[in-house]
């Protein structure tokens, strides 16, 4: 008879929930050092420049002043933890050198007693700088042949990837939509600014850095790098972050290592915080995206042909460049089985500010791209696009053949029944348009994103698990939480796995010095390659305990059960003993043992399985002010399991709200390299009275790679909004947009261009 | 510069500090006293991060002087429990999974309480509307209305018992 679980499954409280009500949780702006230093940066005023000549005389004289690091000394890091494979790709992560490629970027650090004198340092210091022309979007960049934002050029990256014929494949089309779409530059936006850390360089030569970065390892690794340290002489602390989105994955651009470079020239704790000015104007954002899509389909509704063309706006440097291509490639194909399928994708360098990871990673932008098509298609073929969709996804036990592997749980179907049926689909998309100006629409739109990285990139994870002579348990992980509640559901899937209750277990700190090497928290990993590390953990120390057990008690392993703190035989439940009476004796009263129970993985996830997810949008659209409102999302997730569905459930509501937020308000405005909107007063985030009602359905399809069965969610609640959304307002309105945000201009420019044909 | 000697009581107790005139009250608070629950996620009052109650009333730390605070009476989340169990809003915020990063978690909290001292019947939409000053990027905001609620219903019963 299987075990009714005692963990898995259940909304159990996170562990860091009174610590966040009370205010006594720690972000990185809290910590303070003795002793301790503050820093601030010098930007550059100009989008591209050669920097000349740094003057920091004056500013030298100034009392409190103690120590400066300039562009000329201090590396940065330009490419992501890919290049850390070879010595030979490693070098060319950090770059030292004299441009400066966006307005925003760090020209040179200083530290002093306090901010003031900090301040007062910079404007004390003197910068000559050569102009040089700057490349504002990615057109002009790739057609420019003599001015080169990095010296490989400014094309940062390009990938081809074509999959059957694509001319046979438009050849037998009955029916081609050829449309070119436009997405924005949407800022994280985390309520904790981007770029606080506290590093301190002691005299033993060993740096700890306290930072909110989602990857602490690979954030070691960087800045071991970068600072041509060994390894283990760079410690990362990672205290409680106020929300990253994929913003913190690995440093930020000007602040660790610049913050370190001050720390190892002074020998004292330096801190340096950017403000929501500089989080806006100089660190990064969602790539924009010009996505050129043709796409071809058969009479009787088959996809048969899909041509995508993508230019990507890097910024003035990358990271996650390549890899945001490689995602709109591997989630564009992936979702459905289009026999001919041409991608061709180009990162291009400008002097923005930088692109990099967001939430959804490239997918938003090529989710709002495609099945604005798709739904474009069955609206000239007059098909339910729920149908069309369940004709042409690929389905459960089909290769993925990007990823080259079997999907092994697929849950799409029953997340667009549950959505529509939970939703009204049918009923509502039948009715017609309310007369007068305000006109309701409903819409649909699904999603596949990856779960971890799979072998696309290095994705470590571990984990140890130790059981204490009390019998409560220490769970080691490097898992990064930035508000999520990964941490908790790792500690689930320990007690599940131990057979040890939730509240015995204890999650370690987040700190590279006592914590194993994990990939951090990024491609909605956590739950699935740290759950699968954690459990093979668990599984060890179970198997140890048992061991034990099955000695003291004199049966075998088998014959035994854990219950509630105790170790019996199945059956004869009298032949028990206590976890923590088991435990004391090994560990500390039978001294020729003295042995902890410890189980210890290491190690990458087998796979990396696709999640899904179908929204249904219901919208309001005031034809006379081109406002939308939104009236219901109805979101529907397979997630393999929940793990804590509460926390599943946290996810999907707020990424329905970030995700509206890309579709309808969220842009960063650039003007001859200046962001015009760098506050909040500016950049319309939503609120609490823009937030519609939310309809989380949680799908499991039970992935057998994962561990009970969990794969992802974090990413991609939010992928599918826009498109949703966009579908919707062609319901409602008859107009199609093809840029985002859909401004309530957009839509009255749009509707007046259909009134005049 | 020369210093301003303010009184203000923060979480029941009186403290004779001495301030820049430019110091703003997240700056005491946070830097002075030692009271890092109001977080600065903007500061120019568009966030709410840094939400406490000043007599009373829901205000915005970061927009306040330290010197306008003279004679006040402060309220921040380290001050929001009284005795051993934590305030209804704070067990609501937890049952109700109102809670992810937590960054914005303590300045919305502080609106809501300065919300239902001071007002009798509250609904959804109200509590809407006043939160609409808290900006949050994680939850979506509809579990901090229901923890809102809740708390609100709680606190209603608690009195009438």
């Amino acid at each position: 008879m299987p075990e009714s679980p005692i963990a898995v499954g259940k909304a159990l409280q996170r562990i860091d929930s009174v610590d966040k009500v009370t205010g006594s949780a720690k972000y990185a702006a809290d910590i303070k050092q003795e002793n301790m230093l503050h820093a601030k940066l010098l930007r550059s005023p100009h989008a591209h420049a050669k920097v000349k000549r740094i003057d920091t005389s004056a500013a030298e004289k100034l009392a409190g002043v103690r120590a400066f690091a300039t562009i000329f000394d201090v590396p940065k890091v330009i490419e992501y933890w890919f290049s850390l494979r070879t010595e030979e790709k490693k070098k060319q992560m950090f770059l030292r050198d004299n441009l400066v490629r966006f307005i925003g970027d760090p020209v040179v650090a200083v530290a002093a007693d306090d901010q003031a004198t900090a301040d007062k340092a910079l404007s004390l210091i003197k910068v000559e700088y050569e102009p040089l022309k700057a490349l504002h979007d990615p057109y002009t960049a790739m057609a420019e042949k003599n001015i080169k934002i990095h010296s490989r050029g400014n094309v940062a990256f390009k990938a081809n990837k074509v999959y059957g014929d694509i001319h046979e494949g438009f050849k037998n089309a009955d029916i081609i939509i050829d449309n070119t779409y436009r997405t924005s530059k949407q800022k994280h936006a985390a309520l904790e600014p981007f770029g606080t850390c506290i590093a301190h360089y002691q005299s033993n030569g060993k740096l700890t850095v306290h930072s909110s970065t989602q990857l602490p390892h690979w954030s070691r690794h960087y800045l071991a790098g970068a600072l041509e340290l060994p390894l283990n002489k760079v410690r990362v602390i990672k205290p409680h972050t106020g929300g990253s989105f994929g913003g913190r994955c690995g440093l930020i651009h000007g602040l660790e290592v610049m913050c370190s470079w001050l720390s190892r020239q002074t020998g004292r704790p330096v801190r340096m915080s950017f403000t929501r000015d500089e989080d806006f104007m100089a660190t990064e954002s969602r790539h924009p995206m010009n996505i050129k899509m043709k796409t071809g389909a058969t009479r009787d509704g088959i996809l048969i042909a899909n041509e995508v063309e993508i230019v990507s706006d890097v910024g003035g440097y990358g990271t996650h460049y390549i890899g945001v291509i490689a995602d709109c490639l591997s989630t564009g194909v992936g979702l459905y089985k289009i026999p001919n399928y041409s991608f061709t994708g180009t990162a291009v360098f400008t002097n923005k500010s930088p692109g990099g990871a967001l939430r959804g990673y490239g997918n938003p932008q090529m989710n709002f791209a495609q099945e604005s098509q798709i739904d474009i298609i069955a609206e000239k073929l007059r098909m339910d696009p729920l149908d069309l969709r369940l004709k042409n996804y690929r389905k459960l036990g089909e290769i993925d053949p990007v990823l080259d592997q079997e999907i092994l749980s697929n849950g799409l179907q029953e997340c667009l029944e549950k959505g529509a049926a939970s939703s009204g689909w049918k009923q509502k998309r039948r009715q017609l348009p309310i007369k007068g100006a305000k006109k309701r629409g409903i819409g649909l739109s699904i999603m596949l994103h990856g779960t971890g990285a799979g072998k696309a990139l290095p994705d470590p994870a571990a984990a140890t698990v130790m059981i204490n002579a009390d019998g409560s348990v220490n769970l080691v992980t490097a898992a990064a939480d930035e508000g999520q509640g990964n941490r908790t559901v790792l500690a689930q899937i320990a007690s599940e796995t131990l057979g040890i209750d939730f509240d015995k277990i204890s999650v370690s700190e987040t700190d590279t010095e006592t914590t194993p090497l994990d990939c951090g928290t990024h491609g909605s990993r956590q739950a699935y390659g740290g759950g699968l590390a954690v459990r093979a953990a668990a599984t060890e120390a179970r198997e140890k305990l048992l061991a034990y057990a099955s000695n003291k008690l004199g049966v075998n392993e088998d014959q035994l059960r854990i219950k509630d703190g105790a170790i019996f035989e199945t059956t004869n439940s009298e032949n028990i003993i206590l976890i923590s009476d088991l435990m004391r004796q090994i560990q500390i009263e039978d001294m020729s043992v003295c042995e902890q129970v410890i189980g210890s993985a290491t190690g990458v996830a087998p796979a990396m399985p696709g999640y899904y997810g179908a929204i249904f949008a219901e919208v309001e659209v005031d034809i006379e002010t081109g406002e939308v409102k939104v009236l219901k999302l109805t979101s529907a997730f397979d997630v393999g399991r929940a793990i804590n569905p509460d926390l599943v459930e946290g996810q999907i509501t707020g990424g329905a709200v970030m995700g509206m937020g890309f579709a309808l308000t969220e842009d960063l405005l650039v003007q001859d390299g200046h962001i015009l909107n760098s506050s909040f007063t500016d950049y319309r985030l939503l609120r609490t009275c823009d937030a519609p009602e939310i309809v989380p359905i949680i799908v499991e399809s039970n992935e057998p790679t994962g561990p009970y069965g969990a794969k992802g969610i974090g990413e991609g609640c939010m992928v599918n909004v826009a498109s949703a959304l966009s579908n919707a307002i062609w319901h409602a309105t008859g107009v199609r947009l093809a840029d985002l945000p859909m401004t309530p201009e957009s839509i009255l420019l749009e509707l007046a261009k259909d009134e005049m044909t | 510069m020369k210093k301003v000697d303010i009184r203000i009581n923060v979480n029941g107790d009186w403290y004779e500090l001495s301030v820049s005139p430019g110091d703003r009250l997240i700056d005491v608070l946070r830097d002075q006293l030692d009271l890092t629950g109001a977080k600065e996620g903007c500061g120019e009052g568009e966030c709410g991060s840094c939400t406490v109650n000043l007599n009373g009333q829901a205000v915005l730390s970061c927009l306040v002087l330290a010197a306008q605070a003279d004679g006040g009476t402060i309220l921040t989340i380290e001050g929001l429990q009284k005795g051993p169990e934590p305030h209804p809003l704070q067990k609501a915020f937890v049952s109700e999974s109102a809670i992810q990063c937590g960054y914005c978690t303590p300045g919305m909290i502080m609106a809501a309480n300065a919300l239902i001292n001071n007002k009798t019947e509250l609904t959804e939409n109200s509590i809407r509307k006043h939160l609409s000053n808290s900006l949050c990027r994680c939850t979506g905001y509809d579990r901090p209305v229901k923890a809102v609620l809740k708390a609100a219903k709680d606190l209603k019963e608690d009195i009438n018992a």
